[in-house]
Order: C-alpha cells, then sequence, then structure tokens
C-alpha cells in the first residue's frame, strides 16, 4: 500500500486554482455590485455617499424597469419553451434514425459552437428589411417584416436567433435521455396496444422529465444571462426598448449611462429573481419529475 | 386460446444477416412450446417475429389459420413477458398493469376487477401502489406476468423470463407458470437457454440451432430419440457421452446385425436402417451414450446378451447426494467419460469399471449429425 502524506494543507492548495479563480471572477465582482448598490456616486466616480435602500427604491418604481422585467420574462419562457420544444422534436427524429446518424447529431450540434453575437447577426441578414430572402418571402404572404420599426417583431427575431443557438445543447441532453431509455419498455406499450402518439405521452416523456426539469433551469438562465450577445448584434434592445431585457438594461444604465448605483441595484435584483426562479422550479417542478 | 402456423419463416436483419433460415412449426390450441437453444441461435429473434416486434423477411405466420404477417404488435392480441421484465418504471404496479386495459378504453370497474383479479392470482395485492423499483426481483416478474395476463390475450409470450432471477426462485417461479398456463389455457411460446426449464416446462420443445429447428416434440421424445447429435448433447444433463465408432461387416439388405467397433476395442452389435447402411459403411460415425444408460457390472457378473463391455478408469468423483456421477478415462477416448451411478454406489478415484453398453439404449450419428439409426 502506497503511503500518501496527509498534511492538513494539501486539499487546500489543490483547490486554490479554482478558488481563485471563482473568487476573483466571481465572488469580488458580486460583493462589489452589493455594495455600491447602497450608494450614489458622483458623475466624475470621485466620490459616494451612502444611501441605503435608495438605489432600489428608485429602480423599482420606474416604469421602464417593471417593463423590462415583463419584456425578460416574455423573452426568456418563449426561448426555453421553444428551445426545448424544437430540440425535443428534432431529439426524437433522429433517435429513429439509424443510417447517418452522427452526420446529422454533428450538424445539429454546430450551432452551439458558434458565438452568440455572430448567431445574432446571422438572423439579422437572414431578416434583414432591404437586404434579407425572408421578408421578401414574408411580404408574399402579406406580412410587412421591419424589426427597426416593429416591436414586435424584433422580439420575435431575438427569440429566434437565441433559440437557434440554445437548441443544439438541449438537443444533446435529450438525445441522451431518449437513448437512456430502454427500447423494451416502448415495445412493451405497443404490445399493450399504444400508439406512437400515447407511446410518446405516456412513457417517453415521463420518463424524459428528469432531463426536461434540468433543462428547464438551464435555458432560463441561459435566456437571462447569455442571451446578452445576441441582443446586442441585433437589436441593441430597441426598438423602444422592446428587446431590453434585464441584463441588457444593467449595461445600458451602467455602462452607457454611467449610473453605476442604479446598475449595481438591478444587478442584486436581477440574482435575487433568478434565485427565486430556480428556487420554485425546484420546489414545484422537481417534485413531479421523480419516479 | 389459439392455433400458431409458421411456414418457411425467414428472418433477414436490415444488416444483412440471417438470424433465421425457413422455419416450419405448428402449435397448437393451449399448448405450452419451449424454444431452447445456445444464446445467439435467434430464439429471441423467432419469438420477436412472433410478436410483431420484427418484420418477417420471407414466409408465413399464422394465427388461428389467419395470415398475421402485416399486423401491428398491438393487433395480433399477443402478450409478451420480457428478459428484463420492461415495466413502466413511473407508474405504480396497478397502473403497470392497468396500462394496456386503458389503451383499449376498457371501462374502470372492469379494469379495477381485471387487475384485481390478476394480483390475487399472483399474490400481487399488497403491492398495487408499489413502484417498480420497491420490488424484489420475484415480485418484478410476476408484475409483468400480472400485465400479460390482465388482457386475456390469445398467445403468451416468454422471452427468458427467469434468467435474472436466483437458483430457488427459478425454479419456483417455474412451476408457478406451469401452473397458471394450465389454469389459463392460453397458448404459450416459452423462450430459454437452459434444457432444465426446458424440459420440465414444455409440452413440446422446439430445439433450436443457428437458425434451424433442429428438432420439434415431446421433451421425452426428443430425450429417447435426438434426431442430431446436437440435440443429443444439448437435451438431457448431464450431457450424452459421444464415442468415435466404425461400421463394420454388413451384409448388405440381408437383414444381418452390423457391429460398431470402437477405439478402445469393443464391439456392439446393432441393425442401421438398411437404406443408410452403404454410405456410412466403414466411415467413422459417432455413437452416444447417455450417463444414466451406462450399467457398472460387477467384477465377476457376465455381459448382458447384445452389450458391449468397456473397461474405465475412474478420474473424479462429483457426488450429488442421490446421484454420483463418475469422470471415467476410456482408451482412446481423449473426453472423460460421465457414468451417472446411484447415490449409494460407493466409487472411488483411480478405481477401475466394468461397464455395459446396451444397443437399445445407444444412439447412432453419421458424420452430418444426422441420427442414424432406431437402434433396435
Ligand atoms: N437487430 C439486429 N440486427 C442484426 N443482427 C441481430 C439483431 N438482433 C439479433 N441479431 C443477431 O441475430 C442472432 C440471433 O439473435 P437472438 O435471436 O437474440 O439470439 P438468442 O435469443 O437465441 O440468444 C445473433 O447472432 C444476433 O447477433
Ligand atoms: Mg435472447
Amino acid at each position: 500500500m502506497a503511503h500518501f502524506n496527509r498534511h492538513p494543507i494539501t486539499p487546500w492548495l489543490l483547490m486554490a486554482p479554482q478558488l481563485i479563480i471563482v473568487g476573483v471572477f466571481f465572488f469580488w465582482p458580486a460583493f462589489q455590485a452589493i455594495e455600491q448598490a447602497f450608494y450614489i456616486e458622483d458623475a466624475f466616480g470621485l466620490s459616494r455617499e451612502f444611501t441605503g435602500l435608495t438605489n432600489f427604491i428608485s429602480v423599482l418604481s420606474e416604469p421602464e424597469y417593471l417593463e423590462t422585467l415583463w419584456t425578460t420574462m416574455v423573452f426568456s419562457f418563449s426561448v426555453a419553451l421553444g428551445a426545448m420544444a424544437l430540440a425535443l422534436g428534432m431529439a426524437v427524429l433522429a433517435d429513429r434514425v439509424i443510417r447517418g446518424a452522427n452526420t446529422y447529431k454533428t450538424f445539429l450540434i454546430w450551432p452551439y459552437a458558434v458565438a452568440p453575437a455572430v448567431a445574432g447577426v446571422l438572423w439579422l441578414f437572414l431578416f434583414d428589411p432591404t437586404l434579407g430572402i425572408l421578408p421578401e418571402l414574408l411580404s408574399a404572404i402579406g406580412i410587412d417584416w421591419n424589426h427597426n420599426l416593429n416591436g414586435n417583431q424584433a422580439l420575435l427575431l431575438v427569440v429566434l436567433a437565441s433559440i437557434w443557438k440554445q437548441m443544439s445543447y438541449n438537443f444533446v441532453f435529450f438525445l441522451a435521455g431518449l437513448q437512456a431509455i430502454p427500447k423494451s419498455l416502448l415495445e412493451a406499450a405497443a404490445m399493450d396496444r399504444a400508439g406512437p402518439w400515447r407511446r410518446f405521452w405516456t412513457i417517453t416523456f415521463p420518463l424524459l422529465s428528469p432531463t426536461s426539469f434540468f433543462l428547464l433551469v438551464m435555458n432560463v438562465v441561459y435566456a437571462f444571462f447569455e442571451t446578452f450577445g445576441t441582443i446586442d448584434a441585433t437589436t441593441s434592445g430597441g426598438p423602444g426598448g422592446s428587446t431590453r431585457t434585464l441584463v441588457y438594461k444593467v449595461y445600458e444604465d451602467g455602462f452607457v449611462g454611467q449610473d453605476l448605483g442604479s446598475s449595481a441595484a438591478q444587478s442584486v435584483l436581477l440574482m435575487v429573481i433568478v434565485g427565486v426562479l430556480t428556487l420554485i422550479q425546484f420546489k414545484y417542478v422537481e417534485k413531479k419529475v421523480q419516479y | 386460446m389459439a392455433t400458431l402456423t409458421l411456414k418457411q419463416l425467414k428472418k433477414q436483419y436490415p444488416n444483412g444477416y440471417k438470424a433465421l433460415h425457413g422455419i416450419d412449426l405448428d402449435f397448437g390450441e393451449g399448448e405450452l412450446i419451449v424454444i431452447v437453444g445456445p444464446s445467439g441461435c435467434g430464439k429471441s429473434t423467432l419469438l420477436r417475429t412472433l410478436a410483431g416486434l420484427e418484420d418477417i423477411s420471407e414466409g408465413d405466420l399464422e394465427i388461428n389459420g389467419k395470415r398475421v404477417n402485416d399486423l401491428e404488435p398491438a393487433e395480433r392480441d399477443i402478450a409478451m413477458v420480457f428478459q428484463n421484465y420492461a415495466l413502466y418504471p413511473h407508474m405504480s404496479v396497478f397502473d403497470n398493469m392497468a396500462y394496456g386495459l386503458r389503451n383499449r378504453r376498457t371501462p374502470k370497474d372492469e379494469i379495477q376487477q381485471r387487475v384485481s383479479e390478476a394480483a390475487e392470482l399472483l399474490g400481487l395485492t399488497e403491492l398495487l401502489d408499489r413502484r417498480p423499483k420497491q420490488l424484489s426481483g420475484g415480485q418484478r416478474q410476476r408484475v409483468a406476468m400480472g400485465r400479460a395476463i390482465v388482457r386475456k390475450p390469445q398467445v403468451f409470450l416468454f422471452d427468458e423470463p427467469l434468467s435474472n432471477l436466483d437458483a430457488k426462485l427459478r425454479v419456483q417461479m417455474r412451476l408457478e407458470i406451469r401452473r397458471l398456463q394450465k389454469r389459463l389455457k392460453v397458448t404459450s411460446v416459452y423462450v430459454t437457454h437452459d434444457q432444465t426449464e426446458a424440459m420440465t416446462l414444455a409440452d413440446r420443445l422446439v430445439v433450436m440451432n443457428e437458425g434451424h429447428v433442429e428438432q420439434f416434440g415431446t421433451p421425452m421424445a426428443l430425450y429417447d430419440k435426438p434426431a442430431s447429435k446436437f440435440v443429443a448433447g444439448f437435451i438431457g444433463s448431464p450431457a450424452m457421452n459421444f464415442l468415435d465408432a466404425t461400421l463394420e461387416d454388413a451384409s448388405e439388405g440381408s437383414g444381418q446385425d452390423a457391429t460398431l467397433a470402437l477405439p478402445c476395442g469393443a464391439r456392439l452389435a446393432l441393425r442401421p436402417e438398411t437404406t443408410v447402411i452403404d454410405t456410412v459403411i466403414n466411415n467413422t460415425l459417432t455413437l452416444g451414450i447417455r450417463p444414466e444408460h451406462l450399467d457398472v457390472l460387477e467384477t465377476d457378473s457376465p455381459l448382458p446378451k447384445g452389450a458391449a463391455e468397456l473397461n474405465v478408469q475412474v478420474e473424479l468423483v462429483e457426488p450429488l447426494g442421490a446421484d454420483t456421477l463418475a469422470y471415467c478415462r476410456l482408451a482412446g477416448q481423449t473426453e472423460p467419460l460421465v457414468v451417472r451411478l446411484d447415490g449409494e454406489h460407493v466409487v472411488a478415484e483411480d478405481q477401475q469399471l466394468r461397464l455395459a453398453i446396451t444397443p437399445a439404449r445407444a444412439h447412432l450419428f453419421g458424420a452430418d449429425g444426422r441420427r442414424l439409426t432406431t437402434c433396435s
């Protein structure tokens, strides 16, 4: 038997790189943001004044903030549900393919490797009112597409771009989940007189629920935070704030508007919102998915 | 209840592999048919084509005389018990059993009644609210059977249903399946690779090898008259002994006894079917004799009429209680000769034994492995 020197410091040394990274890039900025949220800074950043909850109160009483909150909710749930439903459909189809399955899978996983801003620009070109192909096709069926003017269309555009980007991630997990379901269960159900549709909803879908739950959490977090690049490259939050999400507003107020106190207070609120959402999901959804 | 008829049934998998090469079988109403054969011989493939889970490549499958090749599994009115049970993990025992009935829109109170009847029959009444993962292996097995029973199908299919259970439970469940099948009188096809299970369960037995049917008949018919060396070696435990032998001195067509010469020098008077004599004379054949059919002779007792004598040396003794197996060495033979003795018969290792083979107990197989003689 080998003998290991169990010095009490060794584990800490081994964990140090990870701890330092998390500390420097996560805990320190988070702490700074929380601290900042309680101060108002002058325009030159030379002095600041402790103001208690003033920043929070002014953020929450701002109608624009509540509008942004609503936009974010609509955006996030559209993205999460859309990306999950499409990915599930594709995974079910890919699961049935036998020949050339790997080629399909590779193509379906590709969008994940594309940078968010590039994904945004790609969709921007497709839907560009003067250059794009799609507005031309849409006008043929009587739809006048211009996301630079129409807020709903702009929102739809960023939702589509964000869904496209996230679908690959969901696809991989759903496919793995589908392949983990023993074939004999579906065969037994087929012999039990369940048609393909009924088999899917009574066997496959319930057995995928742990995967779906995990993906729901991941997709909501993605829609809240990681779609920044897509939005910035596509619509920059416009027109008229119709695609402005909470994260985008943090950036606008903090970096563009230089209102660091308000921006910090919004960051803190954002953390709280995501925390609460995740808690709700764990408490109510996860209970149903265990078998 | 139903009859099942297979006519020149062939199966080729999409990758080109031919798993079944023309199966002809006919199962009667209420029969318990066991399909037995070594792993990979196509038993599951055959069962799955009956179920409709695999397409039939060529040939016909008939249920009650009606061709069902193109019917979906659900339309064939067949229930199957899978090797891994395939219970729905997210449903209770009750829901597992009720699933098939609900899919046919059976009225609620009838579902309730049928499930509790089946649960009663299988001793599952206390467990109806449990999930499959809260059950033992034997209980899961019962639920899988219950799920098949409640539907009152025309045919039951079982794919090695007991292979995941321990030896004792296996024997118990084997009896229970036999009892249930006799009570419900549903035509059943049962697949196993275990020849003991096959012998004890079957009304009639199908022995398969490499996608062919080697023989089909009652267990005792297969034991008494194996159609091939393969069946002879597969049915019966411990397995039949095989000895090289040469056929000599038969006067063609005269009906006289031919003589079988063994490498150890012993000779056995045998009368093969006259039609085959020409082709096998002076060829190397295989003589088969079961361990329980080798008689031990006392040192000075005379050899029975027509019998051949073998002198062997005991190499290893396996006392099993009721029986004792002696592994013996015979001159000119590499494989040990297995002899089954009465448990009271005391033998020591290195002891010499005099054994007698009577022609009536001997089986003769040609170079192609087919049975040659009726061994009168
Ligand atoms: N889906 C399949 N595709 C190709 N070959 C298969 C498939 N399923 C089984 N086989 C082959 O068919 C043969 C018979 O298999 P199987 O019926 O499962 O044997 P058994 O149940 O007797 O052990 C095996 O050689 C197996 O490799
Ligand atoms: Mg098998």
